[in-house]
Parts: structure tokens; C-alpha cells; sequence
């Protein structure tokens, strides 16, 4: 048990905590920028400029462009032309290191250069502003800016479709760069650097990206809050379960050890050797299994979680790392062994040998309220004994339904995580979004084209924006989404009725009024990314979305807003497979459900763990305490053998016990698991929405599996009961 | 009176490993009904074993094993159970009674393995315990404890009553208390009883008394005139 804790504890932890240390080493190692300055003309004026602000450390430019590979699916690339390359700096795999004055190299993304099956020396052409570059790859590897990389047009990474590169400001075809990104590092906080900015060099440039916002940082720093969040709830519920075994375990090993002690004793062993004897050997035990999963448990488990994880995210390391946290848990387990066996052992030692010789006389059953009232004349034997028994054992009892509680808690949990993927899915790929492809506009595409394609494919034109929502003192970044009349998209409340969001109304996301702490009739102002120019809008209605959370609005609002309205993406009911120049990229909502599909496989994992964990936990606590306590019950159940109560009968005797605990702790268990479920949805990133539920069937299929183990267990006693010796547990003294 | 037991040559081995331990070697004898019958015999001379076979907790190797008509050497686990529940009323040496369970209850627990209404506090008053119903064993003395044990097996009505040395645990004065209530159940009401012990004094007041050595029957004797148990000479 202790061993089971420890593993999960260790092995979970050893995950997040890997993730964490990784990602910060290879930030470290790359120098990645504390913030990003976007502008359309960085001279080299502004660079000086930014030089001169007293917390700027280092800066460096880039020219960082959208391109399209020549590749049959005209999959998107991300250039950088880099001055420099000292921030952010690529991570070389294979090849050489990126070689500032080489003009015809290229340095690709490893995903991408998978993907494709490329390699060092391949050429690769990229097409750009009507310009095609061909370059040699002289490196594939990682980028820091890169560990989450996805379209705009899902939120799940598809490396066949989309990459970056890197070369150096010589390859760029024309002699003056048009720089338009600076990298900067900075001391001090990431907002009184942003107001430094603003206040020297306000009109000079465009925005101001710090390091906790981008997209790549903040995703993946999202993912390692969850698995840290994760990682706080489980193994602490295993833990806390396997400290509970562990008591009972010891103090009744050691109370079964009883008249050993005394003949011990009145041998002639002084108290302390016998308390030494008996606390180290619960010691060593523990011992063995806290240390067996302090090295085990990181080693394996985190085995489980990176694959599916290194595919979405681009590290160059996935190493499990261990942290001292497992050691004081670890440490802590052993202690509290030490002191439970301690105090069994003296309580007992304390007594005279004489008495310590013989068994400990049983506990006095008392009458109590229950027997008074008239029910009781009509319960069975069965009832009447077990109900007895329960409450001469107290202590069990609680232990067993603490353990019960505790594995359909997971078992909801799990189940719930798994109903609400799906119901994520279902809610925005059924129920919110209808369309059948989305068509994300290029960026230089002029309105009359737009507008051709639109009509081409009988589609409605939508704009989608990353903007920054502030309330209060609270700043959120969120999404704003602009639809004129179109039945493709539908906004719901959070029981999927579709919504109608009038012409002049602003609706703000469930979650987002959450974060804001704002309401209905509330006044908050936003601001469109890369533009400053920060608008105020009086909330009119509260819609829900599970992943993106914003504001939705008409194209009429948004011109009562004072801006302007720029459509992105265009959705169609119809299948699209042509090509548009207007057009960067084309999704199916075929595409969508499966990289959704891609995403969620390690939270499948994860639930399938949870559910193995739960029942392995339920079947050891339930046979540990059912063992114990049939050792403490042979006598008597040999007696009720003798006088010619059936196996069938014995069986049923116990397996009565086990399912009214068993039952009692899966009443508890629901409300735990729903609120440990409500934590983890709450805490799954700021964008996600999604609301604690269980699936009816889900919920029988945890019962189902609850009370099956429960059985299950009981079965493992019935050969024991079967093979019970009568005429040895007859003998003995009482 | 009519034979309602019968052991014919009846043979029980051990095997443990290579070495094969005859704890009763071809023993044959009678009990009728009624017949108030002591066995005795020194510590390892089989007393268990016989006690054992005849109480259906075990199998015979070899012979026959003949109660009211059926032979149980034949019969399997959950034959033999259903011959305990039935024939068979225990009394232990430990009592054994169910300590979760008030003295009525452990009598009327009873009703749970036979098909006979019982009335727990008419039992209990039967052996003298109408005023300690409700109690539970830890709550009685030794020869309250007994006593109960004893309801409880007379109380689903057995073919026998099989006594394991039943006063080993408890004072002579209340031992002779027990034993006359024992004896009374087989004079008054024709109760098969079968005592097994070492002591050799409660020979005198059995209506048969089968001594055993070694596994095998050392000697059978019929009294035709047995002692009231309380007037053996303690």
C-alpha cells in the first residue's frame, strides 16, 4: 500500500513536475524572449530606442512572415528572418547550428520536417507575398516559440499542415529587411515594462506581447497547470488512502501478534526490544515500498501521458523529473507507520504478560437505541449480526467506507471527464457550429474576392479575433467572434438552447463573466490584439461556448463599436476541396472532430488510469479490511460452520456487510467526485468550459463497477471460508 | 428402544506427507435412542476424531457410519452440513457462542439452518435463563454461557447431542449443574445425549459408557443402573 501511494504519488508528480523543469530548461537553453514588440518598420532608431529603456537586458529583430510551402496541401509556414538569433534561439536536432551569414540554408521544424519526411539537405521552397525562396535545409529542430504551434483555424496542431523556419536575415531576397517583430529580454515584471513602452515610445510601435501571453507559452503553461492540478488531486487522494490502510494494517498486525508479544514478554524481552522489534519490522516494509515507488513510479507512469502529449506539443525533452516533494511525502508515510506500530506495540507491551498471553477478551456488544424500536424482532440473524458487528467495529467500518468513498469518487470523476470530452465535442461540433468547412480568408485578401468565394461556396462570412477583455482590475485574454445572420454558427446557453443574439446586443461567454466577475447590465471595455484602440460595451446577454470564451456580437454592434469589421474565416455548409487565392487554409469539420480526437487520447488515458487505480484501490482496501477482519471473525463463523450454517449462507453473511458499506460509500463518493470533477473543469485552462456532469449510463457503469468489486471481493473469501478448518478453530482457549 | 447409531468398523487416517497417522483403527459400536452415552478415553486416544465423525466434521477413511438410517460416510460437504443442521445439537467446551448476539438471539439463530419455529425465551427458560434473554455471552458467567449453548442446540430439536467436554471450562459445582440438565434432557425427554470426556467419575451416571485407547474401543459397558449425576462422588 504504502508502495501503491508512493508510485502514484511519485509517478504522477515525477509528470508535471518533468513537464515543468523541461520546458523551463529549454526556455533556459534558447533564451527565450521575456516579451515580443510587433511594428511595421523596426528601424534601426526604434531599436536603439528600445536599447536605451533602462530594463532592456538584450533585444533582437526578426522578420517574421506567413508563407506556404510547395507542398500538395500548401501547408503554412512561418518564417523567421532572424538578425541574430541570440533570443529565442532555434534548437538544433539535426545538421548544423543555424549559421547567421549563410544565405541558402534553411533551419525547419522537426514536426514538420517528420511530417513531410525531410532531411538535412533537402531543398524546400516557400511561397510568400508572391516571392518563392528555395532553400537547402541545413537543420531540423525545435524552436521555444513552438512548443504549441496551431492554425487559426484549430485549436489542435496538425504538423502535415503547418510548421516554421528559421534563416538568417542574408536569405531574405531583397537588401532592406523589413524587420516587424523585436525580440526583447527585460528585467522586471512583463506589465511595468509594458507601461515603460508605452509611455517612451507610444506611436512607434504596434503591440506588445509578454512572455505569459503568447499563444505557445501560455498553451503550454495551461497543459502543465492541468497536469499539475492533476497531479495535486489524485495521488493526494491515493495517498491519503494508503496512509489510512496502512494504520489499519499495522495496528492490526500488531494486535494479532498479541500473544507472541506476550510469550515474548514472559521470556524475559524488555519493552523496548520487543517495541523495537515490532516497529521495525512495519518499518522495513514501508520502507521498501515507499522507496520502490519513489523509483518506480516517475520512471513508468509518466511513460504513459508524454506520447500522446508530444504530440500536440513540440519539446526537445520529455524527461520525468523527480522532486524532493516525493521524498517528504515518502518520508512522512514511513514516519507515520513508525508511529502508528510504536503506539500498538506499547499498548499492548504495557500490559502485564499474563494477560498480554491471552487473546484480547472481545468487545462488550451493548444494546442501543436501534434494538429498541419494533423493527428489529423482525430482522434477520444476518441483519442483526452484521449491524453488531459494524458497530462493535467502528473503526472498520469507517476504513471501508472511506476506502469505497474514495474509489467511486475517482470512478466519477473519471467517468465524468470522460462524459465531458464528449459532451465538449457533441456541444461545439454539433450543437454550436454547423458548418461543414471553414475557409480562413488570407490576410491580403481584398473584400471583392472575399466576397466572390463567399458566394462561390454559398457561405456566411464571419470575423474571429483574439482580443483583451478588462473589468475591474481584471484582465482576461479572450475571443471575439462577429457573425451577421447565419444559421452555421449558433451560440447556446449552457444547456444548449440556441441563443438569439439581437443586432445591437453583446453576449459575453459563461466563463468569461465568470473570470471578469462581471454580469449582465455590466460595462467592460476590450481591446482588438495588435491594435490599442480599447472600446467600451455594456454586456446585454450571457451565452456558453466550451473553448472559446469572448464575446459574440453583429457586424452592426461592432460598427456601432467604431471598428472595423474584417471577416477571417468564411463557414459553408458545403464541402470545400478547391482552392482560392483569398482563401490561407481550409478546414472540414471531419478534420476538426478528429484532431479534437487527437488532442483528448492522453486524457483517455489519464481516465482509463483512474479507473484502473479506483478499482485496484477499492479491491485493496476492501480485501485488506475483509481479511482482518475475517481472521478476527474465524471462530465464529467456524462455529456458525459447525452448527450447519451453509457456505452460500456464510458468504452472504459477509458479502451483506461488504455491500452496505459498500453502498454507503458510494453515496459519499458522488458528491466527492462531482466536486473534484468541478475543480478539475474549472481548472482546465481559462478557455475551456465545461460543466461537471455524468451520463446516466456512466453513472450505472459506477455503480455497476463499485458494487462488482465489492461482490468480487467477497467471492475471494468464500474458498476461505470453504477451506475454514472447524475443528482447529474450535480448539483455543476464550 | 431402537439403534440410532451405528459405527461399523469405521477406520479414519492423517496423512501428513509420507507418514500416515491411524487415529481410529476399526471401531464398531451402538447407541440407541435416548441413551445418555459417555466416551471416554485419555488425551490422544481419538476422542476428537470420533467426536468428528460423528458430528459429521469429518470423513471417515473407511467403514460405515450409520444415523437414523442413513449412512453418512457417503455423504459430501454439503451433505454433511445439512446432517449437522439437522441432526446434530454442539455443545462445546468454549461455548462458542456468537458474541454479536443476546443469548435469545443465538438460540433463535437457530431458525435460520432448520425448519422449526422457535421460541428463544421458552428455551432460555427451559435451561433457566428466562431473566438473562437480552444479555450478551460476555455479559453471562461460564455456566450461563453453557447453558445457553446448550438451548441453542436442543432448541432445533436434533437426532443427538453431541457434548465436547462440555464442563472442561467451568467449576465443578456448576459442571454437575450442567451435566444434570443434560441428563435430565435424556431422561425426561428421550434425548440422545453424547458426552465426551476424560473424566472417568461421569461413567457411573451414563445409561453406556465406551472407552477408547489408541483408536480403538477399549471396553463397552452397559449400566443398568446409572447415578444421578448430582449424586457422583465429586
Amino acid at each position: 500500500m504504502a508502495f501503491l501511494g508512493v508510485f502514484v504519488f511519485a509517478g504522477v508528480g515525477g509528470e508535471s513536475v518533468g513537464l515543468e523543469v523541461n520546458s523551463n530548461n529549454f526556455y533556459q537553453d534558447t533564451n527565450l524572449a521575456d516579451g515580443w514588440i510587433y511594428s511595421a518598420n523596426l528601424d534601426n532608431d526604434f531599436v536603439d530606442k528600445v536599447n536605451n529603456l533602462s530594463s532592456t537586458t538584450q533585444c533582437e529583430r526578426q522578420l517574421v512572415i506567413d508563407s506556404v510551402g510547395n507542398f500538395s496541401n500548401d501547408p503554412d509556414i512561418t518564417l523567421h528572418f532572424v538578425e541574430n538569433n541570440t533570443i529565442s534561439k532555434f534548437y538544433l536536432l539535426e545538421g548544423e547550428e543555424l549559421n547567421i551569414s549563410d544565405a541558402d540554408g534553411v533551419w525547419i521544424d522537426k514536426s514538420f520536417a517528420d511530417a513531410k519526411d525531410l532531411n538535412v539537405g533537402d531543398n524546400i521552397s516557400f511561397t510568400f507575398n508572391g516571392i518563392t525562396v528555395e532553400k537547402e535545409i541545413k537543420g531540423i529542430g525545435y524552436s521555444p516559440e513552438y512548443v504549441y504551434h496551431a492554425s487559426t483555424a484549430s485549436v489542435i496542431p496538425d504538423f502535415n499542415k503547418i510548421g516554421f523556419a528559421y534563416m538568417s536575415y542574408k536569405a531574405f531576397p531583397m537588401d532592406n529587411v523589413p524587420y516587424n517583430v523585436l525580440n526583447v529580454k527585460f528585467d522586471g515584471n512583463a506589465g511595468d515594462y509594458d507601461s515603460l513602452l508605452s509611455d517612451k515610445l507610444a506611436g512607434d510601435y504596434n503591440s506588445f506581447v509578454e512572455k505569459a501571453e503568447h499563444s505557445s507559452v501560455s498553451q503550454f503553461s495551461e497543459e502543465m497547470d492541468q497536469h499539475k492540478m492533476m497531479s495535486g488531486i489524485f495521488p493526494v487522494v491515493f495517498i491519503l488512502i494508503a496512509m489510512l490502510i496502512l494504520l489499519t494494517t499495522m495496528t492490526r498486525i500488531i494486535s494479532h501478534q498479541r500473544t507472541q508479544i506476550g510469550i515474548l514478554k514472559a521470556n524475559g524481552f524488555t519493552n523496548t526490544s520487543i517495541i523495537f522489534h515490532y516497529v521495525s519490522y512495519g518499518f522495513w516494509l514501508v520502507l521498501i515500498g515507499s522507496i520502490l515507488g519513489l523509483i518506480i513510479g516517475p520512471l513508468t507512469l509518466p511513460q504513459l501521458f508524454y506520447p500522446s502529449m508530444s504530440a500536440t506539443y513540440k519539446l526537445p525533452s520529455w524527461q520525468p523529473v523527480w522532486s524532493m516533494d516525493f521524498v517528504y511525502v515518502a518520508v512522512l508515510m514511513v514516519i507515520m507507520s513508525l508511529i502508528v506500530s510504536y503506539l500498538a506495540v506499547r499498548s499492548i507491551s504495557n500490559e502485564n504478560p499474563a494477560d498480554t498471553i491471552r487473546p484480547k477478551s472481545p468487545k462488550v456488544s451493548s444494546s442501543g437505541f436501534v434494538e429498541k424500536i419494533g423493527v428489529w424482532k423482525r430482522l434477520s440473524f444476518n441483519a442483526r449480526w452484521n449491524y453488531r458487528d459494524a458497530k462493535r467495529n467502528k473503526f472498520r467500518a469507517l476504513m471501508t467506507v472511506i476506502g469505497v468513498m474514495g474509489c467511486s469518487a475517482l470512478l466519477v470523476c473519471a467517468f465524468g471527464m470522460y462524459d465531458g470530452m464528449n459532451d465538449l465535442k457533441e456541444w461545439e461540433y454539433s450543437q454550436i457550429n454547423h458548418y461543414d468547412s471553414k475557409l480562413v480568408i488570407d490576410e491580403d485578401a481584398i473584400t471583392s474576392e472575399i466576397n466572390d468565394v463567399a458566394e462561390d461556396v454559398n457561405g456566411d462570412k464571419i470575423m474571429e479575433s483574439a482580443i483583451e477583455i478588462e473589468a475591474g482590475n481584471i484582465k482576461k485574454s479572450g475571443s471575439l467572434l462577429v457573425l451577421n445572420d447565419t444559421d452555421l454558427i449558433t451560440p447556446t446557453d449552457y444547456d444548449w438552447n440556441k441563443i438569439k443574439i439581437a443586432n445591437d446586443e453583446v453576449s459575453i461567454s459563461q466563463k468569461m463573466a465568470d473570470l471578469l466577475d462581471v454580469g449582465v447590465g455590466d460595462t467592460v471595455k476590450f481591446h482588438i490584439m495588435g491594435s490599442d484602440k480599447w472600446v467600451n460595451v455594456t454586456i446585454n446577454k450571457i451565452h456558453a461556448d466550451p473553448i472559446s470564451q469572448g464575446f459574440v456580437m453583429s457586424t452592426d454592434k461592432l460598427d456601432d463599436l467604431g471598428l472595423n469589421y474584417t471577416p477571417t474565416s468564411i463557414v459553408t455548409e458545403k464541402h470545400v476541396d478547391s482552392n482560392y487565392s483569398a482563401i490561407k487554409s481550409t478546414s472540414s469539420m471531419k478534420d476538426m472532430t478528429a484532431s479534437w480526437d487527437e488532442l483528448t487520447e492522453s486524457m483517455w488515458l489519464l481516465i482509463y488510469i483512474l479507473i484502473f487505480f479506483a478499482s485496484l484501490l477499492a479491491i485493496v482496501v476492501l480485501y485488506n479490511l475483509g481479511l482482518l477482519s475475517f481472521t478476527e471473525i474465524e471462530r465464529e463463523i467456524a462455529t456458525l460452520k459447525v452448527l450447519g450454517f451453509k457456505t452460500g449462507a456464510l458468504r452472504r453473511l459477509l458479502l451483506t456487510q461488504n455491500l452496505w458499506f459498500t453502498a454507503i460509500g458510494f453515496v459519499l463518493g458522488l458528491p466527492v467526485g462531482y466536486y473534484i470533477l468541478k475543480i478539475m473543469w474549472e481548472s482546465s485552462g481559462d478557455s475551456f468550459y465545461i460543466l461537471p456532469s455524468i451520463s446516466i449510463t456512466n453513472f450505472i457503469l459506477t455503480a455497476i463497477i463499485t458494487f462488482a468489486l465489492s461482490i468480487f471481493v467477497n467471492l475471494l473469501f468464500s474458498r476461505k471460508i470453504k477451506k475454514l478448518d472447524m475443528v482447529e478453530s474450535l480448539k483455543g482457549v476464550e | 428402544m431402537s439403534t440410532l447409531i451405528e459405527f461399523k468398523d469405521v477406520v479414519k487416517e492423517y496423512k501428513s506427507g509420507d507418514n500416515v497417522l491411524r487415529a481410529m483403527d476399526n471401531v464398531s459400536f451402538t447407541i440407541d435412542e435416548g441413551e445418555f452415552v459417555v466416551i471416554l478415553g485419555p488425551s490422544g486416544a481419538g476422542k476428537s476424531t470420533l467426536l468428528n465423525l460423528l458430528g459429521g466434521l469429518d470423513s471417515a477413511t473407511n467403514g460405515q457410519i450409520i444415523v437414523d438410517g442413513e449412512h453418512v460416510e457417503n455423504f459430501d460437504d454439503n451433505e454433511l452440513t445439512e446432517y449437522r443442521a439437522n441432526n446434530v445439537g454442539f455443545i462445546f467446551q468454549f461455548y462458542n457462542l456468537i458474541p454479536n448476539l443476546t443469548a435469545v438471539e443465538n438460540v433463535e439463530l437457530m431458525k435460520d439452518i432448520v425448519d422449526v419455529d422457535i421460541d428463544g425465551c421458552a428455551v432460555l427458560k427451559s435451561v433457566g435463563l428466562e431473566n438473562h434473554a437480552n444479555q450478551f455471552p460476555a455479559q453471562l458467567s461460564g455456566g450461563e454461557q453453557q447453558r445457553v449453548s446448550i438451548a441453542r442446540a436442543v432448541a432445533k430439536q436434533p437426532t443427538m447431542l453431541l457434548c465436547d467436554e462440555p464442563t472442561g471450562a467451568l467449576d465443578s459445582k456448576t459442571g454437575v449443574l450442567i451435566l444434570n440438565l443434560l441428563q435430565e434432557m435424556s431422561n425426561d425427554k428421550n434425548t440422545t445425549v453424547i458426552i465426551v470426556t476424560h473424566n472417568a467419575i461421569l461413567a457411573e451416571a451414563a445409561d453406556k459408557v465406551i472407552r477408547i485407547k489408541n483408536g480403538q474401543i477399549e471396553d463397552i459397558s452397559i449400566n443398568v443402573n446409572p447415578k444421578k449425576v448430582e449424586d457422583l462422588d465429586w
